[in-house]
This record gives C-alpha cells, sequence and structure tokens, in this order.
C-alpha cells in the first residue's frame, strides 16, 4: 500500500503572551487586560508554567528552539528584571539554537533609550515597534498612548541599541486615513530604516471597542477600493525601497525575515506559554485559558493552563500547509510530493494556469507555487479552491476518502497528571485527552 | 367470505383540506370496531406517509374495509379515501367510480370550497348518491355559520335540509347517525357474479415483497388465486397469487366478486402496469367492455432534476426508479444539460407533486439535488408545418423555425367571500387570465371561473391567491387545451454563454420585465468571482437586458499567526463546502439556488 501520508520533521519555536497592556486600543482583540500591576506575579506564573511543562509534558523539550517571540498585549511593559527572571528560565529549560532569533514586541510609549539597550544585552536580537502610524489623528483614533515622535525615538534608540533586526508595525484602511496620509507614514517608516515593516488592513474584530462604534453606527470600515489601493501603494512603496513582499501584511530586507513568523507559515511546531497562546507540538494544536485568573488558577494546582487542544491529522495538515503557503512564501509542491505523495502542480494545472492568466501568481515552477499581491489580496478564495484539488487528488491517492490515517502522536501523553491535578482542583479547566 | 350486494356499501368522502376527512375516517374506523382505541393513539391513521401527515394531504389513495352491525345485519363498508389536492383529479374521478355514494363533508365555519366543489360535481356525474355532512359543529363559531352552511348544501345538491347530517368527527358526535345514513340511503352495489369479471383499478401500491398490490372494485364477475387476469389498457396477462380485503392491514380472502372492493398480488413489477383507471378481467373469458373514463394519466409540470455532484447520477437513476414503482404518475428520462450535466427531465401531474417527488427524493433516498426551474409542455408548430411539443426550453427550436407556439390553458375555479373580488380578479388578470364565468354561491360568496394559462399558476399563482384573500379563497381547476400565444424563449447568458438550464418560455409581453429582473436576481445570488461576471437576457440574438458582477478584488485576513491558524482553517473549510455546493458553468461558479431564481422574483 501507499504510504499515504509521511508525518514531517518540524522545527519549533517558543510563543510567550504578555497579556498586559497600559491601554487597550480599539482595534486590537489580541487578549490582554489593563493591570501593569500583574507583571511581577504574571512573571513568576509563566516560570510556573516552564516548570510544569518540562515536568507534564517533556516533549516540549526534545527539539532545540530555533526561535522565542515574546508578544502581547505590552512585554515592553515588562521592567528588565522581570524579562531577566523569564529569560533565565527559558534558557535553563530548553535547548536553544546558538544563532536563534529572540524577539520582542515593543510599545514606543512604554520604553526609554536605557530599557532597549538592556534588553539587547540580557540577549534579545529582534525588537518589533507597534507604531502604527505617524499621523497623529490616526493614533487617536486606534487610541495608541504614544505619539508619532515617540514611535521614531524608540526605532532609532532600537538601532542604537544595537538591534540589526527592527520590525515596524503599521496599519491602513483606517477610518480617515487617505492615500496621502497612508504614503506620508510609509515614507517616514522606510527612512527610519528597520530592517522588517509589517503593514496590516485592520481587521474588525467582534469584540473590540472599534467593532462597538461601527454596530453603533458611529463608523465604518472603509470601501474595498481605498483598502485595496492603499495595499497597493504599500507594495509599490516598500518593494521600491528594497523590502521584500514575504507575506500578505509582511515585507523585509532579503534575509531579515521574521523567523518566527515563517515558523507558523511553514507548518513547523511552537510552544505557547501564557494565557490564549496556542501551541502547536507533535501534531497537536492546544491553547492555554484566555483569562489571566484562570491561568493563574490553574497554575495555583499544579496544572497547566491548557483550554483545549486538537489533532492536526493529514487533512487539517494540507489545507494549512495550502493556505500558509499561498499566504506566505509559496506553496511547495515538493513537499507535498514527500508529505502526501501527490502532485499538485500536475493534479491543478488548469486551476494554477487560470490563476497565471488572471496575474495572480508570481512564481511557479515545478517545485513551488508563490502568489503576487494581487493573488495575496484573494487567496482565500485561491486556498479554497486549492485545497478542494489537493484533497481530491490525495483522496484518489490514498484510493479512499471514509478513512483517514491518524497521525500517531509519537508517544506524547497529553495531561499526563490529569488525574491527579483535577483530583486536587476542582472546577479547572480540561486537559487534552490522551493521545494513543 | 361470500357477502349478499345487499349488505355492502362502497363509498368515499369529498371534503376540502382541512375540513376534517381524516379525523371522520379514523372515528368511523374507531366506532366499527375496525381498530382499537390504543390504535387511534396515531391520529389519522388513513395518512401513514410522512409527507401526507405534515401537509394535511392525501397524496396516495387508500381503501379501507369496516364491519358493521345495524338491525341484527353485519355490513361490510368499503371507504375508499380520495386525494385531497387538484394535481390528482383524475385519481378522484376513478375512486367515485367504485363507490356507489359519497359523503360530501363540510367544515361548519368554512361553508363549502371550490375543491368541495368540483369533486361534488364529478360524483354527480358519477350518479353516487351524495350524503351532505357538516362537520366540526363542536367549534365555538359553529353555532353562527351553521345556517348559512346548511343554506350552501342545500342550494348546491338541492337536498332538504333535514337531510344534512351534523358531525364533530373530533368528539364522535353524530357519527352513528351517519353510519345508520351510509346503509340507509347508499345503495349496495349490482353485478353479476356469474358475469365476465370487470374490475377497476383505483390505487396499486408497490410493495418490496409482493410486488404491485392492485386495489380494484370488482362490477362484475369473480376472481381468485390462480386466475389468469388481463390488464385491459396494457394487455398485459398475469397469474393471480392471492385476493383479499383491507382492513387496517391486508387480509387474504378465497375469492373476490361483484360488488366487492379488495386488492389482488400477481407478482407484477412495475405499477405502470397496472394504471388508475384501467380495467381487469380474465385472460380466457373478457367482459365485453372496460369500465369508461379511463385515461393515461399525463404529466402537466415538467422540470430536469440533477445530481449535485454529477459522480451521483447513477445513484440518482436508482432513486428515481424507486421511487416510480410507487408513483406510476411520474414520468422522467435522461437529460444532458451544458450547464449541469446528466440529469432527467421529469414530468409530474403538478406542481405540488413536483414537491413531493422532490421531497421524497432527499428525504426517503437521501440525494442531494439540483431542480430547475419547472414548466409545462408547450407545441410548437415548425414554419415546415411539423408539430412538435417541448417540454425543455432549452429543446426549443430556433425562433425563425417557429410558426406559431401554443400553451396548456386551464378553467380555474375560485369561490371566495365577495370581499376579495377585486384583489382575485387583478391577479388572475395579471397572470393573463380571461373571466368566463362567476356566479353567487351565497350573498357574500363568488364563484369566479377564469381561463388561465397553465404556466402561469405554476409559479406561486396558489400562496398569492391565499394571501390577497388572506386565506379564504379556494381553488380548483381542469385542463381545457392548447392555446396559441404571443410566446418566446428567454435565454440567460453568463460572460457569452447560454445557461440551457436557465432557459425558459415567456410571453412575449413580459420577456423585458422578466430578464431585467431574472438578471437582477442572479447578479444577487452568484458570488463575485476572480473575474467579471456579465449576465444577459436575451430573446434570439438580441441582448434585452446586462447585469454585471464586478470581480472579487479583496479575500483575505491580514493576520495569520499561531493562534489563527485552527480558526482560520476553519473558515476554510466553511468556505470550501460552499464551494462544493456550487455548479461550475464555463468558468463561473453558479450556486444552486440560482437555477431556481426565477421563483423567487417577485412579479
Amino acid at each position: 500500500m501507499v504510504p499515504a501520508w509521511t508525518a514531517p520533521t518540524l522545527m519549533r519555536g517558543l510563543y510567550v503572551h504578555i497579556p498586559v497592556c497600559q491601554h487597550k486600543c480599539s482595534y486590537c482583540d489580541f487578549y490582554s487586560v489593563e493591570r501593569p500591576g500583574l507583571l511581577e506575579a504574571f512573571v513568576e506564573a509563566l516560570c510556573r508554567e516552564i516548570e510544569l511543562l518540562a515536568e507534564q509534558f517533556p516533549a516540549v523539550l526534545e527539539e532545540p528552539l530555533v526561535t522565542v517571540y515574546i508578544g502581547g498585549g505590552t512585554p515592553s511593559l515588562l521592567t528588565p528584571f522581570q524579562l531577566e527572571r523569564l529569560l533565565e528560565r527559558i534558557r535553563a529549560t530548553f535547548t536553544i539554537e546558538p544563532q536563534a532569533e529572540w524577539t520582542l514586541e515593543c510599545n514606543p510609549g512604554t520604553v526609554s533609550r536605557e530599557q532597549l539597550r538592556i534588553y539587547r544585552q540580557l540577549g534579545l536580537t529582534r525588537l518589533s515597534v507597534g507604531v502604527q502610524s505617524f499621523e497623529e489623528a490616526e493614533l487617536r483614533f486606534l487610541e495608541r498612548l504614544h505619539t508619532a515622535e515617540e514611535a521614531a525615538m524608540a526605532i532609532q534608540w532600537a538601532h542604537e541599541a544595537g538591534f540589526e533586526q527592527v520590525n515596524v508595525d503599521l496599519m491602513f484602511a483606517v477610518p480617515g486615513q487617505t492615500l496621502q496620509t497612508w504614503r506620508r507614514t510609509l515614507e517616514r517608516a522606510v527612512a527610519l530604516e528597520p530592517s522588517h515593516i509589517s503593514a496590516y488592513s485592520l481587521i474588525w474584530e467582534p469584540g473590540t471597542a472599534l467593532y462597538a462604534r461601527w454596530r453603533r453606527g458611529e463608523i465604518a470600515p472603509v470601501p474595498e477600493e481605498l483598502d485595496v489601493a492603499q495595499y497597493e501603494l504599500a507594495v509599490e512603496r516598500l518593494m521600491a525601497a528594497g523590502y521584500g513582499h514575504y507575506e500578505v501584511s509582511n515585507f523585509a530586507r532579503p534575509g531579515s525575515e521574521c523567523r518566527h513568523n515563517l515558523l507558523y507559515w511553514h507548518g513547523e511546531e511552537y510552544v505557547a506559554l501564557g494565557p490564549s497562546a496556542h501551541g502547536y507540538v507533535r501534531g497537536r494544536r492546544y491553547w492555554n485559558v484566555r483569562s489571566i485568573e484562570r491561568y493563574f488558577a490553574a497554575l495555583r494546582c499544579g496544572k497547566l493552563p491548557i483550554a483545549g487542544s486538537e489533532h492536526i491529522g493529514p487533512r487539517e495538515r494540507l489545507a494549512e500547509l495550502i493556505f500558509l503557503g499561498l499566504r506566505s512564501d509559496g506553496v511547495s509542491f515538493e513537499r507535498l510530493r514527500r508529505e502526501y505523495g501527490i502532485e499538485l502542480a500536475d493534479g491543478a494545472y488548469a486551476l494554477l494556469r487560470r490563476w497565471q492568466e488572471l496575474g495572480l501568481v508570481q512564481e511557479w515552477s515545478e517545485t513551488h507555487l508563490r502568489l503576487n499581491w494581487r493573488g495575496y489580496l484573494v487567496c482565500d478564495e485561491l486556498a479554497a479552491e486549492l485545497t478542494l484539488s489537493a484533497e481530491r487528488l490525495w483522496e484518489r491517492h490514498t484510493g479512499s476518502s471514509q478513512h483517514l490515517p491518524v497521525l500517531d502522536p509519537g508517544g506524547v501523553r497529553w495531561g499526563s497528571s490529569r488525574a491527579k491535578s483535577e483530583a486536587v482542583c476542582t472546577g479547572g479547566r480540561h486537559l487534552p485527552s490522551v493521545q494513543t | 367470505m361470500r357477502r349478499e350486494l345487499s349488505h355492502i356499501r362502497n363509498f368515499c368522502i369529498i371534503a376540502h383540506i382541512d375540513h376534517g376527512k381524516s379525523t371522520l375516517a379514523d372515528r368511523l374506523l374507531e366506532l366499527t370496531g375496525s381498530v382499537s382505541s390504543r390504535e387511534m393513539v396515531t391520529e389519522q391513521i388513513l395518512d401513514d406517509n410522512p409527507l401526507e401527515q405534515e401537509r394535511g394531504i392525501t397524496i396516495k389513495l387508500h381503501a379501507v374495509q369496516m364491519r358493521y352491525r345495524a338491525a341484527g345485519e353485519e355490513y361490510i363498508l368499503n371507504l375508499i379515501d380520495t386525494p385531497g389536492h387538484v394535481d390528482f383529479s383524475y385519481e378522484v374521478s376513478r375512486s367515485l367510480a367504485a363507490c356507489e355514494g359519497a359523503l360530501l363533508v363540510v367544515d361548519a365555519t368554512q361553508g363549502v370550497e371550490a375543491q368541495t366543489v368540483s369533486n361534488l360535481y364529478l360524483a354527480v356525474e358519477a350518479g353516487l348518491e351524495i350524503i351532505p355532512v357538516i362537520n366540526k359543529i363542536d367549534l365555538p363559531n359553529a353555532a353562527g355559520m351553521l345556517p348559512v352552511v346548511q343554506q350552501q348544501l342545500v342550494d348546491l345538491i338541492g337536498c332538504r335540509p333535514e337531510e344534512i347530517l351534523l358531525v364533530s368527527a373530533k368528539h364522535g358526535t353524530g357519527v352513528e347517525q351517519l353510519l345508520s345514513a351510509i346503509i340507509e340511503r347508499i345503495p349496495p352495489p349490482k353485478g353479476d357474479p356469474e358475469a365476465p369479471l370487470q374490475a377497476l383499478i383505483f390505487d396499486s401500491v408497490f410493495d418490496p415483497y409482493r410486488g404491485v398490490v392492485v386495489y380494484v372494485r370488482l362490477f362484475d364477475g369473480t376472481v381468485q388465486k390462480g386466475d389468469r387476469i388481463l390488464f385491459w389498457a396494457t394487455q398485459q396477462v398475469y397469474e393471480v397469487d392471492e385476493v383479499g380485503v383491507k382492513q387496517l392491514k391486508r387480509q387474504p380472502v378465497e375469492q373476490l366478486t361483484a360488488g366487492m372492493v379488495g386488492y389482488l398480488v400477481a407478482n407484477i413489477r412495475r405499477v405502470q402496469d397496472t394504471k388508475v383507471g384501467d380495467t381487469v378481467t380474465h385472460a380466457h373469458r373478457p367482459c365485453q367492455q372496460p369500465v369508461p373514463g379511463f385515461r393515461e394519466v399525463k404529466p402537466m409540470v415538467f422540470c430536469g432534476i440533477y445530481p449535485a455532484n454529477a459522480e451521483d447520477f447513477e445513484e440518482l437513476r436508482d432513486a428515481l426508479a424507486k421511487l416510480a414503482l410507487n408513483d406510476a404518475a411520474i414520468v422522467y428520462e435522461p437529460e444532458t444539460s451544458a450547464a449541469l450535466g446528466f440529469g432527467f427531465r421529469c414530468g409530474f401531474l403538478g406542481l405540488l407533486h413536483m414537491e413531493i417527488v422532490q421531497e421524497r427524493l432527499e428525504r426517503e433516498f437521501g440525494q442531494a439535488i439540483v431542480v430547475t426551474v419547472p414548466n409545462v409542455r408547450y407545441q410548437v408548430r415548425r414554419t415546415d408545418g411539423e408539430i412538435l411539443y417541448v417540454d425543455n426550453p432549452a429543446q426549443m427550436p430556433p425562433p425563425t423555425h417557429i410558426e406559431e407556439i401554443a400553451e396548456p390553458y386551464i378553467r380555474a375555479q375560485i369561490i371566495t367571500p365577495t370581499d376579495y373580488i377585486g384583489p382575485i380578479m387583478r391577479l388572475c388578470i395579471e397572470r393573463r387570465g380571461t373571466q368566463v364565468g362567476m356566479s353567487y354561491l351565497a350573498p357574500t360568496r363568488v364563484d369566479l371561473q377564469f381561463e388561465l394559462p397553465l404556466a402561469e399558476v405554476i409559479f406561486d399563482f396558489y400562496d398569492k391567491l391565499k394571501s390577497v384573500s388572506q386565506g379564504y379563497a379556494s381553488f380548483d381547476y381542469e385542463h381545457i387545451g392548447y392555446r396559441p400565444g404571443e410566446l418566446v424563449k428567454l435565454d440567460i447568458l453568463i460572460n457569452g454563454e447560454p445557461v440551457d438550464a436557465l432557459s425558459m418560455v415567456v410571453h412575449r409581453s413580459r420577456a423585458y420585465d422578466w430578464g431585467r429582473k431574472l438578471c437582477v436576481k442572479l447578479r444577487e445570488l452568484i458570488p463575485r468571482q476572480l473575474f467579471e461576471v456579465v449576465i444577459q437576457a436575451a430573446i434570439g440574438s438580441r441582448v434585452i437586458a446586462r447585469e454585471t458582477i464586478k470581480p472579487l478584488r479583496k479575500n483575505v485576513l491580514a493576520k495569520c499567526y499561531g493562534g489563527d491558524v485552527t480558526r482560520k482553517r476553519k473558515l476554510l473549510e466553511r468556505q470550501k463546502e460552499g464551494k462544493k455546493r456550487m455548479k461550475q458553468v464555463g468558468r463561473v461558479e453558479i450556486p444552486q439556488e440560482a437555477f431556481l431564481a426565477v421563483l423567487s422574483i417577485e412579479r
């Protein structure tokens, strides 16, 4: 019988979520609370989580980490002492590649020149600065606490502190923003010479302040034409300035692509720490509780704060490889051939040919398909089409759509201490069930 | 079990939907001891098909035998149930022909309705003894209406008021008197058991173990196991395996004789061989004449039925074949559509019949199907004089080859309170109707007669009629043949390609309006694609309406990091499932609903 699916070998990253902000931005739907006073206890809890992971879930330690990403929330609210404690605990527990990428997200209003210097000394290699806009009115609309000037200073300080890898987050399709103001923001960002720029089209997420205002009829999303025009402008301007467009919203100088994010987009694995963080280990995606109280409570009981998990079987993984590949630096036909035994380049020839005729394709070879910015703009649509083709090919290849093979998780014991911890701690969140 | 003819009564119930026919039948069964009260728990025993129970109508005929003792004598009462919908009026006439009498049941609060009237005429024509019954006298507002309804019945059938029986089927009030009236008033059947066999088929059902079970009424002769019988219309000969009577279950008997109602089983494989209305006789000693009134049932409404997934064509074929075992009225043949692939053109007695078949295919047979817009069968006279019948608009010859197109017409009978005459007339005229008669049944109740093209009635006419009359108007119709009209074929082109499954025949005066509305509707239903989609309506080569669907510019979420992967994959999964339900026509993906878009267009 043909091997239906070959389980891949995977790189490993670590994501740490710091769910604390001074003030919640109007558009943000990441989990965070406006309680900086909790940070001290939170770092303590994170250290405890790392300890429990090592104890109860030793599989996370097996692969060396190639990236560590501290996001939020506002991780730059961490004092150098708190950060040092956290980093030390990470280094003491995990095996880490010497050339690993260490990123911290940083909010301009919260950092000083001195603080960034210490961050660099503590071993961080990359700073991601949440600028969003260099227009004061737009910053106010987004409820950012910093000014344009403070944002520019932060980037300069990062460079001075010795960070070679600096990202600037920008946002477009913001109500009130015009093509002109967006161009000014882009120009100013380029002039500061960061190694990496993320330019996001504003997403109106349910549960955010922005969304509530929209529902009340006070504001509305910008017309699609303006959104697309602003996107096109960003692509044009940033490419002209030497940034490669390597994911829907991400641009980087060659060699400065964010390795941690690439890990997500290449379907590699990652360990998660902190409330609401998602991990992907040994073929299973799991997520921590989305509440700092429940997070503390679980840890106090000696229990991992995992809220749920799902098995990423071959079918799920196939869909993910395709949509993530289309969003970023391409779908690897070679990889699908290796993992699934399918020839997607041939099997979906007519479809791909049509995309090419529609001007959506950047690169199309025997081994690889990569979209251009026009393709990125409709890549959810394309992903649905290509996934359907790939699934059909794979079903034909395995000869059955009824009984899909399930990836053997390789001896990981999910929530192995479940019985014990539940006895101690009633009402806690459930742990993923044991997979055998 | 040979019975004296004088102790047999064959009768049916004529009633409008909801006037309590099934409840009355159930009460008769109960009072005659044909069912125990325990069996009554599932109300309405005769409507045993779940679809029938849901819709409150009888689709298939049923016959049931009851025994009743009166004045020390045991009588056999055969109740032959009739379908309660205009689509099945031929079946009604056949079941009436099997009876000597009919109960005319009218709701005490509603009065006489169109369906009742037309079925009553059929019964009178068939020479049946009519027993007028007013039902639901227990309803609180019945008392006030009663004299009015009584007068309606007196006017309608010329009976005396005291002949009308007052009944509450729900509570059993008056049902004993009704049973007595059945025995006293309905004449016993006549017939000669020694004469050549002459039996009328009024129903047949397919039993997976026995083959077709044929329900018959014997007029003359005797039939028993081992007899070789001949079906008059189909000229098929079979050997009888079993004869019997239907109580709640089938009960074999030694023989059936003149005057009796019963069933026969003869290893018959196809219900199509046992046509309702046909005559059964003996192969070796046939009767002189068949029972009069037989005709081939002709489908009046047609549509394409296609598998949602092209690979399921064979499965759909099997399902249709199985369904047809129990539905002699459906006709189907394979057809090919450039847009939808391989499927079937199916013919139905009417729109309700079509809906029932669709629902049965989906529910009983688990088929995912795409149904095209229903149409009638057109009679086309070509320029070379040849006449052809077209039941798929896509098959219409090019306009230059057509001398004339004729379409089937109906005569509609609408009975309504006078308050709604205005809106009903407007509705009928909108639908190209001509008024041919109007008579008052009572000072506040009128019987309107219209001639209408059938094509105008098959789309939502009944719903519209109900809504303009707040539910009070009732409707019945009969076919009156073909009439020429200014008809044209309207084509829909998507990105320049005609989509055969969307073609339709319309009246020239409506073509522009329809074309425009249909294009607008399709623009709403077809999702944006990666390229511009142009929708056009055309008559021949002349484009009469056009809409464009702008290309999809953006369909991507800006962010996707660790935690979003699962969420996004699930969104994608939904998008993908949506795509599976689309039909690819050329390069354009068209959702299945679009093929029925015309039905949802506001006129």
